[in-house]
């Protein structure tokens, strides 16, 4: 089988995501597709799998021009999609799972016996052995991931589709996961494999395609390119020049963090922020960032470790504690936890510091309106109007409310967890500036960030964390993607290890 | 972007003057058809049959607001409601026995509150829940029958609750009013309606804002179960009798008037008026129709109607 | 925010209009104290007619309010008739609504005789005469009360049931709902009567219902399979009793209260042993004609005693 799509171009309103993209797979071939977020890998996969319909160009399988009515349809022709996030149902069985909407039946009743001796056979083939009647949500990502494969071999896939395979598995699941991808290959099985992980698609893919603002920029056999080159392809520009200078001029320490331990979660993290300083968090996904700053910030526990705040030592229980000493944390999901998103602009930013405004009891509505409305100017929020609703702004606009709520309640201490996801490139470089701007301010930040050059443009120093233990942090000055992603996978050969 | 908020937006419309447009509408409807209806005597009447649920309904307004739903205020009325009444015929004071009855309604939303906020209790079936226990409570206490006795009869202060005037008005008018007003600003004025507001429109960000949601949560539901005594004190005085099934179903009207106000079952979006417009519909639905004659099997479809279409017009105008 | 006070301004400001409106602004309590008018003499046709009735859904009370109707129809008289679907405090709004609409005289079913003394109060204050049917109101001032002698009926019911189950035998009680006058004076009847005469051992309410009298039998017949009888203080709950009796495949002497036409099959069936029935349509019908004999000037006696009759299988077969 090979699909090839031409010249394929798509808008969603005004915003133009796909323009004049070519790309082509063909049967026991693995073409790995890189680049960045809202680089439109997904509404490339979502064309292919009929889930939106391309605005021009064609799609033709093995020759003949075709059109899937959506996923469904496609998975009937023999292309599956195995989705980052597995939708699968955690408290039914494996096999329950596997056979959903396909049960077999005997006489109207659901023939078990025979679908559980398929799903033995299906997963066999890919050299796993389970109980398929485990609940699937007690197995781990790796063999939930194997199961997803599976299914695509009972719908007699040609073409998988895989969107970030290994982000959450461990190194020997990835292991695995490799030897069946290239044992389905020889059967003849194709494969797309979206990947931010740019050291995988040398080990694996064939061929990788670059995309870069809705456009193929670079499509190459993968023994041709160098990860040098895949980086530029992906960002599109010299990396230093899209991050602003920054010129650090740290005080005192404002967060000391010492041995910091919940077991399970992360343990003996020691680090210290200092006034006017960026410090970095990097590490793989999981890696147990978000969740040492929660516990900084009062919403999870910790057994262990000290937490000193400009000297003097606290153990938040709750947020309120928290803000109550000028911390702020802006969360990784803007939407389920940064945002009241039916609440107006003027409510949102007001609500960490309302108790400030309060006169008599009541709330000074004229003090927060100017409050509001010299916060979304500085911040340049647009729309600038403080009653328009959270949810109808785009993704850069909130994030900057969300930043104006922290940065309005005097935070001296402010972590940002991964504060450009879903960002525009213009807004990304807005609120890189604002960062600038506050440590000028002696405020000490810390940024979670899974982006390797935002962190190694925009941070002073980086602390670096695996599997729950902070690994080392080194000076953003003599670090590299390579020093750097070492760490991060667990090797702490150059790792040097620096207490504040 | 700009233009959006000078233009006409007939969703916008619906969703704040709806409910009031509908509430004018139904009087001029009724007005017509009984012209006896606009009467001052039959006013103060329907306001004075409007006040018990009303009263309710302010306090539901707060726990709908945050996402919750409180089913026990009907078994808390009857509750406080009958405690009250026998600490008055056995000769307790009756501003001590009216603050009492009060009181324990706050305990009994306190217990609710409580449930939600640390139990980690649906609000839905912890309040089923009290509903029960507090109604078997009330059962137990009054051993099935209600109380009534000379003393409640001669206090003029208990009377005065339920059946004085104040100015030619009824007390629990007035009682209503105070109510409003008092719940109005808590909600709209204050950093505590702030926070209402954000639990229910996002509770986990409210967290993380700094809000704390669980102190917030049993503080509505306390205010909640006072509201639902408070109720309670006026129809036992009303009723001069303190009946153990007194309450039943009381808050379905109650989240009735809330609904029908405007406010979402799904938090974060509502406001005080539209209640007060709510319980007003509700109680000119009723008196209306009973003007009119028109058969009590009638009535209920005709109300359930009425309900129905205020869910589907909140439901249309709330659709991006 | 703004709009909101403005809005607040606005309600008000129509309240304030509202008491101006009244005029006699005064403050204080219902006082609650009859007035004694003098009879205007009116002609059944002439009659506005308000009545209040304690629930719809029991075909007792439809009983009581086709006794009304016929009547009326009759005579020509116009009523209006509100159901209180058993909230006291309901009744006591529908009366207030029939005060307001200026009716000549009210029929009142109370759901419970205390909490309807305010509105009979109300009424008196407007000067229109009260009747009350089945049960009566506590205070405030009631024209006439019809109503069956629910005590006599329960010592029929008790002096049937020793004479044919014996002494000593074991029966249960189906009460009605809590606090309700029925319950506790066909109650008081029975009980007072069988006292050391039969072996009560269990009562249990299911609150006048058939489904519930269902499920409170299936229970009982669960912890006592060898009761002989069963009092139910209605004929919708011993029509519960006999359906779990006949699933249990037990015959039990089932005896019922009211007299309502699905019990009188079932007693004519067999199913039932008897049913001490009241007449409602008799008791709406004698209210109304209460209300008759007021307007044509006759003096009306304060209580008017609906009869009892004990409806057994061998009366119906005789």
């Amino acid at each position: 089988m090979k699909i090839e799509l031409q010249h394929i171009s798509k808008s969603f309103g005004a915003n133009q995501v796909l323009t004049g993209v070519d790309f082509t797979v063909e049967s026991g071939s693995v073409h790995a597709l890189v680049g960045e977020n809202g680089a439109g890998k997904s509404t490339l996969m979502n064309i292919l799998t009929g889930l939106h319909k391309a605005d021009g160009g064609t799609m033709l399988v093995d020759g003949q021009p075709t059109t899937f009515t959506g996923p469904l349809d496609a998975e009937q022709h023999g292309i599956s999609f195995i989705h980052q996030e597995m939708n699968n149902f955690l408290q039914m069985s494996v096999v329950d799972n596997m056979f959903l909407n396909k049960e077999l039946r005997h006489h109207g009743l659901l023939d078990e016996a025979s679908m559980r001796k398929q799903a033995q056979q299906y997963l066999a083939q890919l050299g796993t052995q389970l109980d398929v009647d485990a609940p699937i949500g007690t197995l781990s990502v790796g063999r939930q991931q194997m199961i997803e494969i599976a299914k695509s071999l009972m719908t007699d896939a040609k073409i998988i589709i895989m969107d970030e395979p290994t982000a959450a598995l461990t190194e020997k699941e990835i292991d695995q996961l490799f030897t069946v991808v290239r044992r389905l290959q020889q059967q003849g099985v194709g494969f797309i494999y979206i990947s931010h992980r740019l050291e995988e698609i040398f080990e694996i893919a064939d061929t990788v395609t670059v995309m870069r603002d809705g456009v193929a920029v670079s499509s190459a056999a993968t023994k041709d390119v160098t990860m040098a080159g895949l980086v530029h392809d992906m960002v599109g520009r010299d990396m230093g020049d899209f991050y602003p200078e920054r010129h650090p001029t740290p005080g005192k320490v404002a967060l000391s963090v010492k041995n910091l331990t919940e077991p399970g979660v992360f343990r003996d993290i020691s680090f210290a922020v200092h006034e006017g300083e960026i410090l970095a968090f990097s590490g793989l996904m999981g890696a147990g960032r978000t969740e040492v700053m929660r516990a900084i910030f009062g919403i999870d526990r910790y057994t262990s470790g000290t937490v000193e705040l400009f000297g003097a030592p606290v153990h938040f229980k709750s947020p309120a504690q928290a803000i109550a000493h000028k911390l702020g944390f802006l969360t990784e999901n803007r939407k389920d936890e940064g945002l009241i998103l039916a609440d107006s602009l003027h409510d949102n930013i007001v609500l960490p510091s309302i108790n400030g405004f309060r006169h008599h009891g009541l709330i000074d509505t004229k003090a927060t309106d100017k409050f509001v409305s010299m916060l979304v100017d500085r911040l340049t929020v647009h729309p600038a109007d403080p009653a328009a609703e959270a949810g109808s702004l785009s993704g850069g606009n909130q994030q900057k409310v969300v930043l104006a709520k922290w940065v309005g309640s005097g935070s001296q201490v402010l972590i940002l967890d991964e504060p450009t996801r879903g960002v525009d490139v213009g807004a990304k470089r807005e609120i890189y500036d604002l960062m600038n701007e506050l440590t000028d301010r002696h405020v000490a930040i810390i940024m979670i960030s899974s982006d390797l050059p935002e962190v190694l443009g925009m941070s002073d120093r980086i602390a670096v964390m695996y599997e729950g233990r902070l690994m080392g942090i080194v000076p953003t000055q003599t670090a590299t993607q390579e020093s750097v992603m070492t760490l991060a996978t667990g090797n702490q050969k150059e790792a040097v290890t620096n207490g504040n | 972007m700009a233009t959006k908020s000078a233009k006409f937006n007939l969703r916008q419309f619906i969703a704040k003057l709806g409910p009031l447009v509908a509430l004018i509408l139904l009087v001029i409807l009724v007005t017509i058809l009984s012209p006896g209806f606009l009467s001052p005597t039959n006013l103060l009447n329907l306001l004075r049959q409007v006040s018990i649920n009303a009263v309710i309904a302010f306090g539901m307004t707060f726990v709908i607001l945050t996402g919750g739903i409180d089913l026990s205020v009907g078994s808390i009325l009857a509750l406080s409601g009958a405690v009250t009444a026998s600490m008055i015929t056995s000769g307790i004071p009756s501003p001590l026995a009216l603050l009492i009855g009060l009181a324990l309604g706050a305990i009994f939303g306190l217990i609710n509150g409580l449930l939600v906020a640390y139990g980690k209790a649906a609000a839905f079936i912890a309040t089923l829940a009290t509903m029960t226990i507090y109604r078997g409570a009330t059962y137990v206490f009054t051993d099935g029958n209600p109380i009534t006795g000379a003393k409640m009869n001669n206090s003029f202060l208990f009377q005065y609750v339920g059946r004085g005037y104040l100015f030619g008005i009824p007390f629990p008018i007035i009682i209503m009013l105070v109510a409003y007003v008092i719940l109005f600003v808590l909600l709209h004025k204050t950093a505590f309606g702030r926070k209402t507001y954000a639990l229910g429109g996002n509770e986990t960000a409210a967290y993380i804002a700094g809000v704390k949601t669980k102190l917030v949560t049993v503080i509505i539901f306390t205010i909640n179960g006072l509201m639902a005594a408070a109720a309670g004190l006026i129809q036992t005085s009303r009723l001069s009798s303190a009946q153990p099934d007194a309450g039943t179903g009381y808050e379905m009207d109650a989240i009735a008037a809330v609904v029908l106000g405007g406010t979402s079952l799904a938090g974060g979006k509502g406001r005080m008026f539209g209640t007060l417009i709510g319980a007003l519909i509700i109680g000119t639905l009723n008196n209306g129709m009973n003007l009119l004659g028109i058969s009590s099997f009638w009535q209920q479809i005709v109300k359930g109607i009425v309900i129905l279409i205020a869910v589907l017009l909140d439901r249309k105008s709330s659709k991006a | 925010m703004k709009k909101s006070i403005r809005r607040l301004l606005v309600v008000g400001a129509a309240l304030l209009a509202l008491v101006t409106a009244t005029a006699c602004g005064k403050s204080g309590l219902d006082n609650g104290g009859g007035s004694t008018t003098k009879v205007t003499k009116k002609a059944p046709k002439n009659l506005k007619v308000g009545a209040s009735l304690s629930t719809l859904s029991n075909p007792f009370f439809v009983s009581v309010k086709k006794g009304i109707n016929d009547l009326a129809d009759k005579k020509g008289t116009s009523v209006q008739i509100a159901d209180a679907q058993n909230d006291t405090a309901k009744q006591n709004n529908d009366v207030e609504d029939l005060i307001q609409k200026k009716v000549d005289v009210l029929i009142i079913n109370p759901v419970d005789s205390s909490a309807i003394s305010s509105a009979v109060k109300d009424a008196n204050d407007a000067g229109i005469p009260v009747i009350t049917v089945d049960r009566s109101a506590d205070s405030g001032k009631v024209l006439s009360l019809v109503a069956s002698n629910s005590t006599k009926g329960g010592q029929m019911a008790a002096k049937y049931m020793i004479e044919k189950l014996g002494e000593n035998a074991k029966v249960a009680e189906l009460q009605g709902t809590p606090g309700a006058s029925a319950t506790r004076e066909r109650g008081k009847g029975f009980d007072g009567y069988v006292k050391g005469k039969l072996d009560v051992v269990t009562k249990q309410t299911a609150g006048f219902d058939r489904a519930k009298g269902l499920s409170v039998t299936e229970n009982i017949l669960q912890g006592h399979g060898d009761i002989k009888g069963i009092f139910s203080q209605n004929d919708e709950m011993a029509l519960g009793a006999v359906q779990a009796a006949k699933a249990a495949k037990k015959t039990i002497f089932i005896v019922g209260f009211d007299g309502e036409d699905d019990g009188i099959k079932a007693v004519k069936a067999g199913d039932m042993a008897a049913t001490v029935a009241q007449q409602p349509e008799e008791m709406g019908r004698l209210a109304l004609q209460a209300a008759y004999d007021h307007f044509a000037g006759k003096k009306v006696k304060a209580y008017t005693e609906s009869p009892l009759e004990l409806v057994t299988t061998e009366s119906l077969t005789k």
